[in-house]
């Protein structure tokens, strides 16, 4: 501590300088923070998806739906805990551009229990749809956004027909459920039969097919045993699990591992070079102050480490700084991927890193300043 | 008197690209302890080399140099560095105070690599600081203070940690009559009253007069050892 006040001037002999450098640093460590946070909260948040609920499509993508028949055989495998279905169409709301998905389910308990990832509702609006053939549930931001309430009825244009040729779905807001992504005014919830019993066309038919499994980890075998199950049939399947998808979904993103080490890399290696200039040069113009401290007894240990002091201190206050605004900036750069939280372990990665550059960055000027002849140096040779 | 500074056939070269250029050659030379000598010279004669031998700051090609006991010439750097913090307090023409530290942390630099408390070190710095007349300025820098200040600052310094021996490198060299001869007489009750073993080199002999003794050196040798200052 003694040696602060000898290290804290020698930081601010050019405010300037020092300021700029501390402005690099911390951009650098903003970045990585940003980049290194979204790559670890996107593996976590990859990682929290369920593994043991897999969702059963068509093989094909927009292919033919599935029959409900499935629905008893899907039970019957072993290994298998629960399994229920969805259906849905996409209708407009009043314009085109007001588009409204209406997610067609059973209204049983086992839905809630089933999926609460997909939304949460309370017993009593499911009563409520369950007992209303053309009920519908709504979040509370699709209400404000078109000004819903309970009780109102709304009618949705959709090019999935009914029976009578209309494309006209009229539903009776009978209750309200918890989006589990608040914001995504999107969809609501309807019934099965009131959708299976009014189209005029695949009849009997869901579009997926959600299985709970006892062991999580066997989930590709039990996926590869549902899809043999209906291989070679006129409705293959495609199963995985959410965790598997969420995977898909991320990798469709690209290579976000070698995106983020490739530009945190490029970003620390211009850093490394950019700092190690400066210090030499400070360490130049300081070549008397460094002499004067050798003259008074200052050995070369001592020199050597107030430098490496000197780098230590600007790049952890730096990196403390950055990290710092990554954090704060974190929840906008989180918008893409949702519950994304700054994760700890970035901040003691970054605080390593800084450490690293400083101790890099600091060796040779370090050195150089350890190595002083001292006569030579007063004599300003 | 006990002899504080020994030269035994002290030699000193240079390489200057393939040439080998004798600065001190066959030096011999004796200090008592407690003494003020003054070191004149013409440029080039070789003062600020002995000064930087007898300081520990360089090794001689060949010879023996003993200070405050010790052979300088055996020890390693690391040992220099160590010997020096223990026994010289050094003065410089242009005062090298580090620009950035208040008058009262330069003072403390040498006091850092004691195992002396914080308290005890602020003590011992406005003591000091207080020896030179400058415990109102102790918490300016050097920028803010003028010439003769700054001296007083560096001789602070010098002081601090109670060395055996004095070295001032032309320390009057930039600074006004009137405060040079403040700056002298500080460094002569500094030898008088406290018994400050001081041995400074000049060009002035004015300033050469405060010294008990004044040596002649030139071409690398000892012209005269015995002239007496009459201040």
């Amino acid at each position: 501590m003694k040696y602060l006040p000898l290290l804290w001037s020698g930081i601010w002999r050019k405010p300037g300088r020092t300021a700029l450098v501390l402005l690099q640093v911390a951009v650098a460590f903003a970045l990585f923070g940003v980049l290194q946070g979204m790559k670890t909260g996107v593996d976590r948040a990859v990682a929290k998806t369920r593994a043991d609920l897999l969702i059963v499509t068509p093989a094909d993508f927009g292919g033919a739906p599935l029959p409900l028949s499935y629905l008893d055989r899907l039970r019957s495998i072993p290994g298998m805990q629960s399994v229920d279905f969805a259906d849905g169409f996409l209708g407009t709301y009043q314009k085109p551009t007001q588009p409204v998905f209406v997610l067609a389910i059973q209204p049983s308990q086992l839905w809630v229990t089933l999926v609460p990832e997909m939304f949460q509702v309370l017993p009593k609006d499911l009563d409520a749809l369950k007992n209303t053939r053309d009920g519908a549930l709504i979040t509370a931001d699709i209400g404000k956004k078109y000004g819903w309430h309970v009780g109102d009825r709304i009618p949705l244009t959709s090019t999935t027909l009914q029976s009578d040729g209309s494309g006209t779905w009229s539903f009776q807001i009978v209750g309200t459920f918890t989006d589990h992504e608040p914001g995504e005014a999107g969809f609501i919830v309807g019934n099965y039969d009131y959708l299976d019993q009014a189209r005029a066309l695949n009849k009997g038919t869901v579009r997926n097919f959600y299985a709970i499994i006892a062991d999580p980890k066997r989930a590709a075998e039990m996926s590869d045993t549902i899809d043999r199950a209906f291989g070679n049939s006129s409705n293959e399947t495609k199963t995985g699990s959410l965790r598997e998808l969420a995977q898909q979904q991320m990798r469709a993103i690209g290579d976000l591992n070698f995106l983020i080490r490739s530009v945190v890399g490029a970003v620390l290696v211009a850093l490394l070079f950019s700092i190690t200039t400066i210090m030499m040069q400070t360490i130049r113009e300081r070549t008397p102050e460094f002499a004067v401290l050798k003259t008074l007894g200052f050995g070369d240990r001592p020199i050597f480490l107030l430098v490496v002091g000197e780098c230590l201190l600007i790049c952890i206050a730096a990196a403390l700084t950055g990290l710092a605004l990554a954090t704060g900036v974190f929840p906008y750069a989180g918008k893409f991927v949702p519950g994304l939280s700054m994760p700890l372990s970035v901040v003691g990665f970054g605080l390593i890193g800084a450490v690293l550059v400083a101790l890099i960055t600091a060796v040779p000027p370090a050195l150089r300043a350890a190595r002083l002849e001292v006569v030579d140096a007063l004599a300003g040779r | 008197m006990a002899s504080v500074v020994s030269f035994n056939n002290v030699s000193k070269h240079y390489t200057r690209g393939k040439q080998s250029v004798a600065v001190l050659e066959h030096f011999d030379l004796e200090i008592d302890d407690g003494e003020f000598v003054a070191i004149m010279g013409p440029s080039g004669s070789g003062k600020t080399t002995l000064l930087n031998l007898i300081g520990g700051l360089d090794r001689p090609s060949s010879g023996q140099v003993t200070v405050a006991g010790e052979r300088l010439d055996q020890l390693s750097g690391s040992g220099l560095s160590r010997w020096r913090a223990r026994h010289v307090g050094f003065i410089f023409q242009f005062y090298n105070l580090l620009p950035t530290l208040s008058a009262e942390r330069n003072v403390e630099l040498p006091l850092l690599l004691t195992s002396l408390s914080g308290a005890e070190r602020r003590r011992k710095v406005t003591a000091a600081l207080g020896l030179v007349g400058l415990a109102d300025r102790a918490k300016h820098k050097p920028g803010e203070l003028s010439g003769g200040q700054q001296q007083r600052v560096a001789i602070a310094r010098a002081l601090i940690a109670d060395p055996t021996i004095l070295i001032c490198d032309e320390p009057t060299g930039d600074l006004d009559r009137h405060t040079a001869e403040e700056i002298l007489g500080l460094l002569q009750t500094l030898n008088r009253q406290y018994g400050k073993t001081i041995i400074m080199v000049t060009h002035d002999p004015k300033a050469a007069s405060y010294a008990s003794r004044q040596l002649q050196v030139d071409k690398g040798q000892l012209v005269d050892g015995s002239a007496k200052a009459v201040a």
